[in-house]
């Protein structure tokens, strides 16, 4: 039998001379795409059926003063071996505009509008240019990410609209919902253009709360900007935290000892556990089923508060440094972590075996809110939604970070879509959390905590480019790291 | 309906199952309880987001749970700025949120009292300075309380607000 092709063999003998350079950064293959070619490359790694890639990551860099380019990165994964694949493309000199790929693939579609209002370079026949993360009221040509923008300005304002879509005609009204809205949540501006119950359109503002972080990552000294990583989300604190110290890392050539990747799984999973704790109470809350959402708060508390034990933050905060761990768990606390799962599981499962005899709950999550695997896949979907509608996929066990390689990761996987089926992958993440935790009580080996710091870059070339990824409860995260001996 | 019942009597009662909260760190000023006189039996918040990492919000979403439990303390949690006695702002204000801050604050009827929520409400925090955060929330409204902590735990924001209230500390046991 031939040797079945490598995706990289694939793309180039497909494409041959619009592939202009094939490399790898850390295992990952990375093809150089001409501008012009990028659509047509991208389209095929979509959709050629042995690829079936889905965008996850699309990201630009502004590579001045040093030297006058930008760059643009498309990060897929490829459906059955879930191996990643990196397309890059350069543009030269002041070149701003750049071929759009949302017309084929809609995962890309606020990527896009995100790099051209942070970055200025503009998609070429993308959709919907409407601004995205600038609010109207910013003046015209601001571009935060361009490296002559001073992170400190400070922003005047100007007159403008947001272009809303409507639709008009009978019986069709249109409902705003927000900024500020609902109960204690964050701001986010809907329409909602309804006719009776079904609604027509959906269209949405959102970015009020842009606070300017990956500009101020820039400012940040690497193996300072922990706390800032740990504050890009609140619940995701260790996810934002490791993936942030896993880049450093492999920037700066650090091997983590096998002690801290154990407790940065431990702190991992106890962050899942509370976030999911809480995800599954709040769907009880929203179909009006109160009861069990105390009874999911009140076990939530519980994993704050034995956090909160362990490390002085009830969000872990401080747990993760660059290099490992900054707190050791003694094997006191270890058993105290499992009898405290030990006592909250059998109190779970009760509580679940109440939720799927209740019919009036379950009548209200089972054919609601489907999201079919077609359109999750168009749309890159990842995580707990992606999961629901069949997408098997999870960082845990496609790339293993921290001690997952040890640790063997069961993946549940439903294929219905509905709020029932997210429901159910997050409560068996919760008993699969619960496992991982008390196996790496029973592996995890003594030992440091922390890497001794080298304090240099890898060594060779003076310029280095990592990806790293840690999948997260609520994301699925990678830090693109680039780093120079000469800067920060 | 017997297995809830079941259940609700095995669980008991959890409220005040916390660790005890420390001392506030900063005092109540004297206005600012005058202020909230009228707020004394029963307050209701209207919570504001204006650039926070949403820690400090899910710890205000704890306090409704049944171990901090506030409602005991006569505190709701409105859905609308106009319903409400209090807003209790968190994060630093960005340029996108200041319009909207102001109109929430407008929007609330008087006599109101306004709680700054976490160190970004108070300073920016680790977000002071960027060009999109234009300062902390008394930049742009009257502060009569302020809540320190990145997150404050939800004993500590219960217990400030209570003594805003003049009322007593929650109960506690281990
Ligand atoms: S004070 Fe801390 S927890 Fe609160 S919003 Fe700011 S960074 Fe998040």
């Amino acid at each position: 039998m031939p040797r079945a092709m490598t995706p990289v063999e694939r793309v180039t003998e497909a494409f041959g001379a619009a592939i202009a350079e094939v490399s790898a950064v850390q295992g990952t293959p990375m093809l150089r795409v001409e501008k012009e070619h990028v659509p047509v490359v991208a389209h095929y790694v979509h959709t050629h059926p042995e690829l079936r890639g889905t965008l996850s990551l699309l990201w630009a860099m502004d590579h001045r003063p040093r030297e006058a380019r930008s760059e643009l990165y498309y990060l897929f994964t490829l459906r059955e071996r879930r191996e990643w694949l990196l397309l890059r493309t350069e543009l030269r000199g002041e070149d701003r505009l750049f071929r759009s790929i949302t017309p084929h693939i809609h995962a890309a579609k606020w990527y896009e509008r995100e790099i051209r209002d942070l970055f200025g370079l503009i998609p070429q026949g993308h959709p919907d240019l409407r601004r995205l993360v600038r609010h109207e009221h910013w003046p015209k040509g601001t571009h935060p990410l361009k490296k002559e923008f001073s992170w400190n300005t400070v922003l005047q304002r100007q007159q403008g609209e947001y272009r809303f879509r409507h639709i008009e005609g009978e019986g069709v009204f249109e409902v705003p919902v927000g900024p500020i809205h609902a109960g204690i949540i964050e701001p986010g501006h809907f329409r909602f253009s309804v006719a009776g119950e079904p609604i027509m359109q959906l269209e949405l503002r959102h970015f009020w709360k842009h606070r300017g972080v990956e500009k101020l990552f820039e400012q940040q000294n690497l193996a300072t900007a922990v706390p800032l990583a740990e504050r890009v989300s609140g619940d995701t604190t260790i996810g934002h935290s490791l993936a942030y110290c896993q880049a450093v890392e492999a920037l700066l050539g650090l091997e983590v000892p096998r002690r801290a990747r154990y407790l940065r799984s431990l702190f991992l999973e106890l962050e899942r556990l509370h976030n999911h704790l809480g995800d599954v109470g709040a769907i009880c809350n929203d179909t009006a089923y109160v009861l069990a959402h105390a009874h999911c708060g009140r076990m939530k508390e519980r994993i704050m508060q034995l956090s909160d034990r362990l490390t002085g933050s009830r969000f872990l905060r401080g747990a993760n440094q660059v290099g490992g761990v900054a707190v050791d768990l003694t094997g006191a606390q270890l058993a105290e972590v499992v009898t405290e799962l030990d006592a909250i599981e059998p109190d779970f499962s009760e509580l679940e075996r109440i939720l799927f005899a209740n019919a009036s709950l379950t009548d209200r999550l089972e054919t609601t809110g489907v999201l079919k695997e077609r359109t999750a896949w168009d749309h890159a979907v990842m995580g707990v939604v992606g999961k629901a509608t069949g997408i098997d996929r999870d960082l845990r066990r496609d790339r293993p970070f921290a001690a997952y390689d040890e640790l063997q990761v069961k993946v549940s996987v439903y294929r219905y879509g509905d709020v029932r089926a997210r429901m159910r992958v997050r409560m068996d993440e919760i008993h699969e959390s619960m496992r991982l935790i008390r196996d790496v009580r029973e592996r995890i080996p003594q030992g440091p905590i922390t890497a001794e710091p080298s304090g240099v870059p890898v060594a060779g070339d003076s310029r280095c480019e990592i990806l790293r990824s840690c999948s997260g409860p609520r994301f699925s995260g990678r830090y693109w790291g680039t780093s120079s001996r000469t800067s920060r | 309906m017997f297995r809830i019942i079941k259940k609700s009597l095995k669980t008991g009662i959890v409220t005040g199952r916390h660790p005890a909260a420390g001392p506030t760190t900063q005092p109540v000023s004297p206005e600012a309880i005058e202020k909230a006189k009228p707020f004394r039996k029963s307050l209701t918040i209207r919570e504001v987001d204006t650039g926070s990492c949403n820690a400090c919000e899910m710890e205000m979403n704890a306090l409704a749970n049944s171990v901090y439990d506030v409602e005991r303390f006569g505190i709701h949690v409105a859905a609308s700025p106009r319903h409400a006695d209090a807003l209790v702002v968190t994060g630093p204000v960005t340029v996108n949120m200041a319009r909207p801050l102001r109109d929430v604050y407008k929007a609330t009827p008087g006599p109101k009292v306004v709680i700054a929520l976490g160190d970004c409400a108070i300073t920016c925090g680790m977000f002071a300075g960027s060009y999109a955060v234009t300062g902390p929330v008394d930049r742009h409204i009257p502060v009569d309380l302020r809540i320190p902590g990145c997150p404050p735990r939800p004993a500590e924001i219960l217990n400030a607000i209570n003594e805003l209230r003049q009322d007593k500390p929650t109960r506690c046991e281990p």
